[in-house]
C-alpha cells in the first residue's frame, strides 16, 4: 500500500495554513512529520483523517483517490483525552464500534490490546482513576484496536516512563513489521531517528525538507570538521574567527569555505598539530530540524536546497 | 447509518446508567405515589375502613362540610374568638348577622374599645370589628394573613343588613325585604368550544412539562457536547465519526430519554390515579387533569418531539462552540432567555384567559415559540385545522433547517479551542466551509 498526499492546500478564514503539502509513505514504513508548533502538522493530519476537506490537492492510496470506507485509520491525537467518567472497557469498545467493528469483534480486540499493554486489571475502572501514562496507553488502544492500515501517532512518547516507552516502541515496531503505514509527529528527535525511514519538515505550511533520512544526512553539506586536540586554541587562531566554534564537549567545530577543502585541511591539521581525533561533522536530526524548521539562517537554507 | 446507531445506543445507555437521571425519575414517581395515595392513607389512618360504595358519599359529605371550615382548624376543638364592639348599640344585631356569616369563629361582644386591642395582643381573640355605625368599622387583627377575607365577608353582611333595615323603614315587611335580597338568578351555560375552567390545569401541567423537559434536556445536550470537547474526547470522536451522526445521535438519544422520563412520570400518575380514583371523590383539579382528552396527548407528543428537536439542535451547536465547561452557561443564555420569554408569553396569556390574542397567534406560527403557543391554543381554545397545519409544517421545516445549520456549526465548532467565536464570525466560517 502506498499513501500519497499531493499538493494539499488549506486556508482558514483567508489565512493560508497549508501551501502545497506533498509526500509519499509506503507500507511497512514509518514516516516522520516534523515542524515547529503551528507549522501545519495537525491540519495536515486532520485533512488526512477527513475531518475537513482540503481546498485543493488530493490524497491517494495506491494511485487512486482515497476511499475512506475502504481504508482504516487510527489516530492518537496530541491532545489526549477520552471520557473521564466512563468505564474503560465500555468506551474502548464504543470507539472501536465507531470505526466500523462489530460489537463482539470490538470486545475481543480491546481485550487483546488491554492484555498486550498490561492494562487488563483496569478494564472495569473509570478512566480518571488512572495515572496520566496509563491513560495514554488506554488512548493508544483507540488508535490500534480496529487494526487500521494507517496509524497516525502525534507525540506518542510524551509523558511515558522509560518502561512504558519501551513497551510502546515494541508495539510500534510490531505494527511496522505487520506492514502498516505509521505516521509519526513528534518533537523528540531521537524517536524519529529510531523509527522513521523518511521525514518531512513543515515550515509555515510548506514542506521545507522531505526525503529519506539517511539520504538527507548524507547530502548534508560536508564542509565542517570536528577536531579534538590539546592545541585547539592554536588551531583556531589559524582560521577566521567566525569559522570556528568551541562545542560544549570541548571539541572544535571548523566551518570551511567549501566542502572540497576538507581533505586538504585535514591533511594540514594532522601534519602540523598534535591531533587526538579529526572527522567530518555528521548532523543529527536535531541539527537538521533546527536549521530547516527554525526561523534563522534563511540564506543557509536556501543554499542547501 | 451504523455509526449513527452506535452513537445513539451509546448516548441512550449513558442516560440509563446515569444515577441522577434514574434517581430523579424514581423520586418523582415516589412523590406522585405519595400524593395520589394521600387521601387513601388519610382515610385509613382516621379508621374509616368502610366499603367503597359508602366512601364516595362520605367523601362528598366531608367535602361539603369541609368547605366552610377554615383551613387548619379542627372542627371539634374550640373556635377562634372574634370580638365585636359597637358604639351605637347595634351590637346584638351585628352579632346575630355575623354568627351566621362566620361559622368558623366564636363571636363575642366587647364592652370597651381598649379591651379589643388588649385581647388581640394577648392572643385571647384572633380578630375584632369596632363599629362607629352600621356602615363604618375598623378591623383589628394581630397578623393579617394573605388569605384573610373577613372584611370582604363583613362588608357583604353589613350591606345586606343595612339594605334590609332601610327597606323595612320604608314600609316593606321583613319577609318582602328578605325575599328581594336573597333572590337567586338561575342560569345555564352551553359551551360550544372548550371549557377553560376544565382544561386550564392539564394545559398548565403539560406546558410546564414541555418547558422543563426541553430546557433540561437541551442544557444536557449542550453540556455533553462541551464536556466531550473540554475532555478532548472530541479529538478522537471527530476523527472516528461524522459530525452529523454525532449530532443527531445525541439529540435523538436525549429525546428518547426525555420521552421515557415523561412516560414514566405521566404513566405512573395515571396508574396511581386509577388505583385511588374513588378516594379522590370529586376533587375538581385532580379530575380535570386526569380527564384530559386523548387527542391532546397526541398533540402534546407531536409538539414535544418537534420543539425538543429544534432546541436540542441549537443547544448542541452552542455547546460545540465553547471549549471550557464553565463557559457553557453564558453561551446558552440567549437560547434559554428566548425559551423563557416564549414560556412567559404563553403562561400570561393562559392566566389572562385570552389565549387567542395577537401575540399568541404570532407566537403559534413562529417555530421557536409555536410548540408551546400552538399547543396552548389547541388545548384551551378552538383553532381552525389549517392554522394547526401551517404551524406544524413551519415547525417541521424549521427543525430540518436548524438541524442542518446546527450540524454545520457543530462541525466548525468542535475543533475550535480558545475564546468562543462571535456568532457572526462563526456563521461566516460555517458558510465558507461548504
Amino acid at each position: 500500500m502506498e499513501l500519497e498526499l499531493k499538493e494539499i492546500v488549506k486556508s482558514f478564514g483567508g489565512k493560508r495554513v497549508l501551501e502545497g503539502i506533498s509526500f509519499t509513505v509506503k507500507s511497512g514504513r514509518a514516516f516522520g512529520l516534523l515542524g515547529r508548533n503551528g507549522a501545519g502538522k495537525t491540519t495536515t493530519i486532520r485533512i488526512l483523517m477527513d475531518v475537513f476537506p482540503a481546498d485543493s490537492g488530493e490524497i491517494r492510496v495506491d494511485g487512486k483517490t482515497v476511499d475512506y470506507g475502504m481504508i482504516g485509520l487510527g489516530y492518537l491525537p496530541e491532545e489526549r483525552g477520552l471520557y473521564p467518567k466512563k468505564k474503560i472497557l465500555d468506551q474502548l469498545v464504543y470507539f472501536a464500534e465507531l470505526k466500523g467493528m462489530k460489537k463482539a469483534d470490538a470486545m475481543k480486540a480491546v481485550r487483546h490490546w488491554l492484555a498486550r499493554l498490561g492494562m487488563e486489571e483496569y478494564a472495569g475502572k473509570k478512566l480518571d482513576t488512572l495515572s496520566k501514562g496509563n491513560q495514554q496507553k488506554i488512548q493508544l488502544i483507540t488508535a490500534l484496536a480496529h487494526d487500521p492500515d494507517i496509524i497516525i501517532l502525534d507525540e506518542p512518547f510524551s509523558g511515558l516512563d522509560p518502561v512504558n516507552a519501551m513497551l510502546l516502541k515494541d508495539v510500534v515496531k510490531e505494527e511496522i513489521g505487520r506492514g502498516k503505514i505509521v505516521l509519526f509527529s513528534s518533537h523528540q528527535m531521537n524517536y524519529i531517528e529510531e523509527f522513521c525511514d523518511s521525514i518531512a519538515i513543515l515550515k509555515e505550511g510548506k514542506i521545507a525538507l522531505c526525503g529519506e533520512l539517511h539520504q538527507i544526512k548524507r547530502n548534508y553539506r560536508r564542509d565542517r570538521l570536528i577536531v579534538r586536540s590539546e592545541q585547539a586554541e592554536q588551531i583556531a587562531a589559524g582560521f577566521p574567527a567566525d569559522a570556528c566554534e568551541v562545542l560544549e564537549s570541548g571539541e572544535l567545530l571548523i566551518r570551511l569555505s567549501s566542502p572540497e577543502k576538507k581533505q586538504e585541511t585535514m591533511q594540514f591539521l594532522t601534519n602540523n598539530y598534535d591531533m587526538d581525533e579529526i572527522k567530518v561533522f555528521e548532523p543529527s536530526l536535531n541539527d537538521i530540524f533546527v536549521e530547516y524548521a527554525g526561523g534563522e539562517r534563511q540564506e543557509e537554507k536556501d543554499e542547501a536546497v | 447509518m451504523k455509526q449513527f446507531k452506535t452513537i445513539f445506543m451509546f448516548e441512550f445507555a449513558n442516560y440509563l446508567k446515569n444515577k441522577i437521571f434514574v434517581g430523579v425519575t424514581a423520586v418523582l414517581v415516589i412523590v406522585l405515589a405519595a400524593v395520589m395515595f394521600f387521601p387513601r392513607v388519610m382515610e385509613a389512618l382516621e379508621g374509616g375502613s368502610s366499603p367503597d360504595t359508602e366512601r364516595t358519599e362520605e367523601a362528598q359529605d366531608q367535602e361539603i362540610s369541609g368547605e366552610k371550615e377554615a383551613p387548619g382548624k379542627e372542627s371539634a376543638g374550640e373556635l377562634p374568638v372574634m370580638l365585636i364592639f359597637s358604639g351605637d348599640g347595634s351590637g346584638e344585631l351585628i352579632k346575630e348577622a355575623f354568627t351566621a356569616a362566620f361559622p368558623e369563629y366564636d363571636i363575642r361582644t366587647a364592652d370597651r374599645l381598649e379591651d379589643i386591642k388588649e385581647q388581640i395582643s394577648s392572643g385571647g381573640a384572633e380578630c375584632a370589628f369596632a363599629f362607629d355605625s352600621l356602615v363604618s368599622y375598623t378591623y383589628y387583627v394581630n397578623n393579617l394573613s394573605l388569605y384573610d377575607n373577613n372584611t370582604y365577608t363583613a362588608d357583604e353582611v353589613l350591606q345586606t343588613v343595612y339594605r334590609k333595615n332601610e327597606m323595612i323603614s320604608h314600609g316593606m315587611s321583613e319577609e318582602e325585604a328578605s325575599g328581594i335580597l336573597s333572590i337567586q338568578i338561575e342560569h345555564g351555560t352551553e359551551n360550544l368550544g372548550k371549557d377553560q375552567r376544565e382544561n386550564f390545569f392539564y394545559t398548565y401541567i403539560m406546558i410546564f412539562a414541555l418547558y422543563f423537559v426541553i430546557i433540561l434536556y437541551g442544557q444536557m445536550v449542550a453540556t455533553n457536547v462541551a464536556a466531550e470537547k473540554s475532555s478532548r474526547a472530541m479529538e478522537v470522536l471527530i476523527t472516528s465519526a461524522k459530525p452529523v451522526s454525532m449530532m443527531f445521535g445525541k439529540v435523538l438519544a436525549s429525546c428518547l430519554a426525555g420521552f421515557l422520563q415523561l412516560f414514566c412520570i405521566f404513566g405512573s400518575a395515571f396508574l396511581f390515579f386509577a388505583l385511588n380514583k374513588s378516594y379522590w371523590g370529586d376533587n375538581m383539579i385532580i379530575n380535570s387533569i386526569f380527564n384530559m382528552p386523548l387527542n391532546l396527548l397526541v398533540y402534546m407528543l407531536l409538539f414535544f418531539v418537534l420543539g425538543f428537536f429544534i432546541y436540542a439542535f441549537l443547544f448542541g451547536a452552542v455547546g460545540s462552540t465553547v471549549s471550557k465547561l464553565e463557559d457553557i452557561n453564558t453561551a446558552i443564555m440567549p437560547l434559554t432567555i428566548m425559551f423563557v420569554i416564549a414560556f412567559m408569553v404563553v403562561m400570561m396569556s393562559m392566566t389572562s384567559g385570552s389565549v387567542d390574542n395577537m401575540l399568541m397567534v404570532v407566537c403559534s406560527y413562529f417555530p421557536f415559540t409555536s410548540p408551546m403557543a400552538m399547543f396552548t391554543r389547541i388545548a384551551m381554545s378552538t383553532v381552525p385545522w389549517y392554522q394547526i397545519a401551517i404551524s406544524v409544517v413551519l415547525l417541521i421545516g424549521a427543525v430540518f433547517g436548524v438541524g442542518v445549520v446546527s450540524a454545520k456549526i457543530y462541525r466548525a465548532g468542535v475543533l475550535l479551542y480558545g475564546t468562543a467565536p462571535k456568532p457572526g464570525a462563526l456563521l461566516k466560517s460555517v458558510w465558507k466551509a461548504e
